[in-house]
């Protein structure tokens, strides 16, 4: 089809899409005044029965934690699937430095930008460890703290450059980490069972409400989500970062012989 | 105000799609799918809004002040880190489908192709 | 400590999905120091341990579901009887032998691919055990956002798998097949947020009590047509059905293995599921189940069943085969009556087993020769006839062999469809299927060829699979599946019977005249390759004419099918209006 076929074809679908739609918008709830039940009686109950104060986090590591097992395999399925994907022809050798444009001027890092970098990416890696950490108290969580602790690791790059990088964070490793987090989430759900309990029935003792220490599997769950999290943005920035240094002789030579079968 | 939300997700919904048919760079695509989506995130939390309430972390206000449905905030979270899943195996497929054929242009794409 | 059979059975409920998501991450976490071969024996060992769970579980939920709450989140601990605070795994009879059956498959697919996938430490087998973990979820699962998420994990894992071998097709098929299913997907995010809007759960047994107690509702209605979507496009039913033909030809043979057999079954499994349990109160629902969906199944047969005829790439045919078949499987789904659900049970697992063995044997030619273009293997076949015998067997039970499991279910199919179109649809779809899978199998072990028709002209492509495993073990799962396929349904009578019955009680009467319509469907199955293998180049202007009128429909499917990504998402548009406006017009 070409383009304007394609329009041709849309336009009356999205037509008969947007009456559909202004049918459903006016039958609507009202805004702002939900019919729901179950995200009140969420708010009424769990604070005395987990003595957590992060609703989310209650709904995201117990009530519906099987939800985010999901979630969180979705993610690493994600994860492995690019490493697949990006890694495949590349393999996991390493080259000195990265890539470079043929005749861009190349400058020395400065630095201010080495110092910076150093300070930022700890502070960052605390401070996400500190949002993994508070998860079922304040805001934030497994997925928001591990996403910030991860992000640090970009600043390693920035700062110390390609090869520093790549001494300092090994793929196996990130790997492991990313696999353990989600094999304690796992676990978290199947040892209660070898107990009689409900899959990840929260029988730890629960701790104290505002605590670091409250809501009792939750904080393991929790933690394991952001290992998991650390461990698997760690992977794909690796392997994103990867496109960007020099091919080796060698590299995506598959192709070729693809094209000669 | 009543139905701002909803319109806006339909909105968000049909200029995505409308991007997505008239693309011409995979990437841009891929950045049109994360606008469908947004159009999801928009919906669930207006589903779960309610007028005068708070943020359902009972940490500086006692348990009992009213609050949004914390359900539906988690349904978010699961909606970002699959929109997060989504777009880096996307990226990472255009990365390699630009490798192999030199172009992303989906008119130009297409798996299988016939001879001659 | 010893339990009673069915508190065993509740308590060893969650692990038919814990186990292999734990092991997955397992083998993530040791892949760079395993020794080679564990992951291929843990995959298998895993994957015969949850087919045998899975089907004792079913045994189990005889007498009623087995209902185990996550968390321990037992109503009514909400002290509401309507607000369900957690989230259950309901197993009743059917869902655990579709469970089942996807382990089996998975076990089978392993076999098949032992050592195939040993470059990249382990991660075939992370993504395969990710797979079947979402699958029985999406089996089990009693809430309707668990649901969006193993169909998520489902899709996510199987875009992955698509693009493993990093060709040039199976790139651009895994991105059409990704941007088609993600943005299904999040039609059906939006749909669960109508559900939950209008109804405040989204455990299925409480949305559908409470959906039944509600007038009829445009967001109910609006809910259902977006998850609807999101489930026909994983079902591949015309016209979300474009992707399909993309990501199953190019993908491993291993995984167009799962693919085929019971990926996109999985989404109309779903549906019935939703329909049955969620929808069986809103009447516009069932009305569009009833009349809608049929003709789209319908129309699905027939395509399917056409573009097959008209392709030349093995999997590409198989995949269009596919295609045809889930539009028979949506005509029994359409009927929502308890006899239409025996036959759409057994036709996924008779169809199933049938798809696979053909996916194992078009990978036992790609090792061997490097090609599964009928054309170009013509003749070739001959050195590997074993495989010919089972490529003849298996085109037979595609096209209507009155025998084995195929053969049963499509009779009750028909007994569940309605009106004359039905009876046309299975039949074209069913003959023109087998018909093309004959035809290929004619060319390559036998060196029949006659003269290309519209085949010619169909999209191929050389490709490569590693061919350095035995012949004998390759098709061991394949003869096994196809042992299976040729039982008759009869055996299993009243597990199906119960089984059906568990999810749909509505008995509807026997429309009857199947017996007939089996024979003029096998006929056509041997007629139509007989005379396409006979044909001569037309030469005389009548026979030139007639070639003509008989290509020019397939090269309009050909244009329509066209590989391009945008298309595909119009379409996906237009099938939403149709059943839109249908709910609103119709």
């Amino acid at each position: 089809m070409t383009g304007s076929w394609r329009l041709a074809l849309l336009a009356p679908a999205l037509v008969v899409l947007a009456i559909a739609a202004a049918q459903v918008i006016l039958a609507m709830p009202a805004f702002g005044h939900p019919l729901s039940q179950y995200g009140a009686t969420v708010d009424a109950l769990v604070p005395m029965l987990r003595n957590v104060s992060n609703m989310v986090a209650a709904v995201n590591f117990d009530i519906r934690s099987i939800d985010t097992l999901g979630e969180e395999s979705m993610l690493i399925c994600a994860v492995t699937a690019t490493v697949v994907l990006l890694r495949g022809h590349r393999g996991e050798g390493m080259t000195e430095c990265a890539g470079r444009l043929p005749g861009r001027v190349w400058l020395e890092r400065s630095d201010a930008t080495v110092l910076m970098c150093r300070l930022a990416a700890t502070t960052l890696f605390l401070y996400g460890v500190n949002v993994v950490l508070h998860g079922t108290v304040t805001p934030g969580g497994g997925f928001q703290g591990g996403a910030i602790a991860a992000s640090s690791f970009v600043l390693i790059y920035l700062g110390e450059g390609y090869s520093t990088w790549r001494d300092v964070l090994h793929s196996e490793t990130l790997a492991a980490v990313e696999g353990f987090g989600g094999f304690v989430f796992a676990m978290a759900a199947m040892v209660p069972l070898a107990f009689g309990y409900a899959a990840a029935q929260n029988v730890l003792p629960l701790g104290t409400w505002k605590d670091l220490y409250s809501g009792g599997l939750m904080v393991i769950v929790n933690a394991a989500v952001g290992v998991a999290v650390i461990g698997s943005f760690g992977v794909l920035l690796m392997e994103f970062m990867e496109e960007t240094r020099a091919p080796k002789p060698g590299d995506e030579d598959d192709e070729d012989q693809e094209e000669g079968a | 105000m009543n139905v701002l939300a909803w319109c806006v997700a339909a909105w968000l919904l049909g200029v995505g799609i409308y991007g997505i048919v008239t693309s011409r760079h995979y990437v841009h695509l891929i950045g049109c799918m994360t606008v469908c989506q947004s159009a999801t995130y928009v919906l669930l939390l207006g589903i779960g809004f309610r007028w005068g309430a708070g943020p359902p972390i009972f940490y500086d206000h006692p348990p009992g002040t009213p609050a949004v449905d914390p359900v539906m905030q988690a349904l978010v979270l699961t909606d970002i880190v699959v929109g997060a899943a989504m777009t880096a195996l996307l990226l990472a497929i255009a990365l390699q489908v630009h490798k192999r054929r030199g172009t992303l242009d989906p008119q130009h794409l297409r798996p299988l192709r016939p001879r001659e | 400590m010893t339990m009673a059979g069915p508190e065993l059975a509740h308590q060893l409920t969650p692990l038919a999905v814990l186990l292999p998501l734990g092991v997955a991450f397992l083998l993530l976490a040791l892949s760079h120091w395993l020794p080679p071969r564990t992951a291929d024996v843990t995959a298998l060992v895993i994957a015969l341990g949850l087919m045998v769970l899975c089907g004792w579980l079913g045994a189990e939920s005889w007498h009623g579901p087995i209902v185990h709450w996550f968390g321990g989140w037992t109503p009514p601990v909400s002290g509401k009887p309507d607000v369900m605070l957690g989230i259950a795994f309901s197993v009743d009879p059917a869902s655990a032998a579709v469970a089942a059956f996807c382990a089996l498959l998975f076990a089978g697919s392993f076999v098949f691919a032992w050592g195939y996938f040993d470059k990249v430490h382990a991660h075939f087998h992370v993504l395969m055990l990710l797979f079947l973990a979402a699958m029985i979820g999406f089996c089990l699962t009693r809430d309707v956002f668990n649901l969006f998420v193993w169909f998520e994990l489902m899709g996510i894992a199987a875009f992955a798998l698509t693009a493993y071998p990093l060709g040039k097709s199976s790139l651009e098929g895994a991105f059409n097949f990704t941007i088609a299913n993600a943005l299904g997907s999040f039609l059906m995010l939006a749909g669960v947020g109508l559900l939950y809007a209008r109804t405040g759960t989204l455990d299925f047994v409480t949305m559908g009590r409470i959906i039944a107690s509600l007038p009829p509702d445009p967001v109910i209605a609006g809910g259902f047509c977006l998850v609807a979507t999101a489930l026909l496009t994983k079902a591949a039913i015309v016209p979300f059905n474009m992707w399909l033909s993309d990501a199953h030809a190019v993908a491993p043979s291993p995984v167009s293995v799962i693919f085929s057999g019971v990926m996109v079954s999985l989404g109309l499994f779903g549906l019935l599921k939703l329909v049955a349990i969620v929808f069986a109160g809103d009447p516009r629902v069932m009305m569009l189940v009833h009349i809608g969906l049929f003709w789209l199944g319908v129309a699905t047969a027939v395509v399917g069943g056409l573009m097959a005829w008209a392709q030349r790439h093995l999997k590409r045919l198989l995949a269009f085969s596919t295609i045809s078949h889930l539009g028979v499987m949506l005509i029994a789904v359409a009927s929502v009556s308890a006899i239409g659900t025996e036959g759409f049970l057994v036709y996924l697992v008779g169809h199933g087993l049938v798809k696979g063995a053909l996916f194992m044997i078009a990978g036992v030619l790609l090792a061997r020769f490097n090609s599964v273009d009928e054309i170009e293997l013509y003749g070739e076949g001959r050195s590997i006839w074993p495989a010919g015998i089972a490529m003849g067997v298996a085109g037979l039970l595609l096209g209507g062999l009155p025998w084995g499991l195929l053969h049963d279910a499509t009779d009750s199919v028909h007994a569940g469809s309605h009106g004359l179109a039905g009876v046309v649809a299975i039949v074209a779809g069913t003959a023109l299927t087998g018909a093309a899978v004959l035809r290929a199998t004619a060319r390559i072990f036998l060196r029949w060829s006659g003269v290309p028709g519209v085949e010619r002209v169909a999209p191929t492509e050389r490709e490569r699979e590693k061919g350095d495993r035995p012949l004998w073990l390759m098709l061991l799962p394949c003869a096994v599946m196809l042992a299976i396929a040729l039982l008759p349904a009869d055996l299993a009578e009243s597990f199906v019977h119960r089984a059906a019955t568990g999810l749909v009680a509505r008995a509807i009467p026997h429309a009857g005249g199947g017996t007939q319509a089996a024979a003029i469907t096998f006929a056509l199955t041997i007629l139509i390759p007989a005379a396409s293998l006979l044909r001569h180049r037309p030469t005389r202007r009548l026979a030139r004419v007639a070639a003509h009128v008989e290509t020019a429909p397939f090269y309009g499917l050909h244009v329509l099918h066209s590989g391009r990504v945008t298309d595909y998402v119009v379409w996906m548009m237009v099938g939403l209006a149709v059943l839109a406006g249908w709910l609103k017009f119709g």
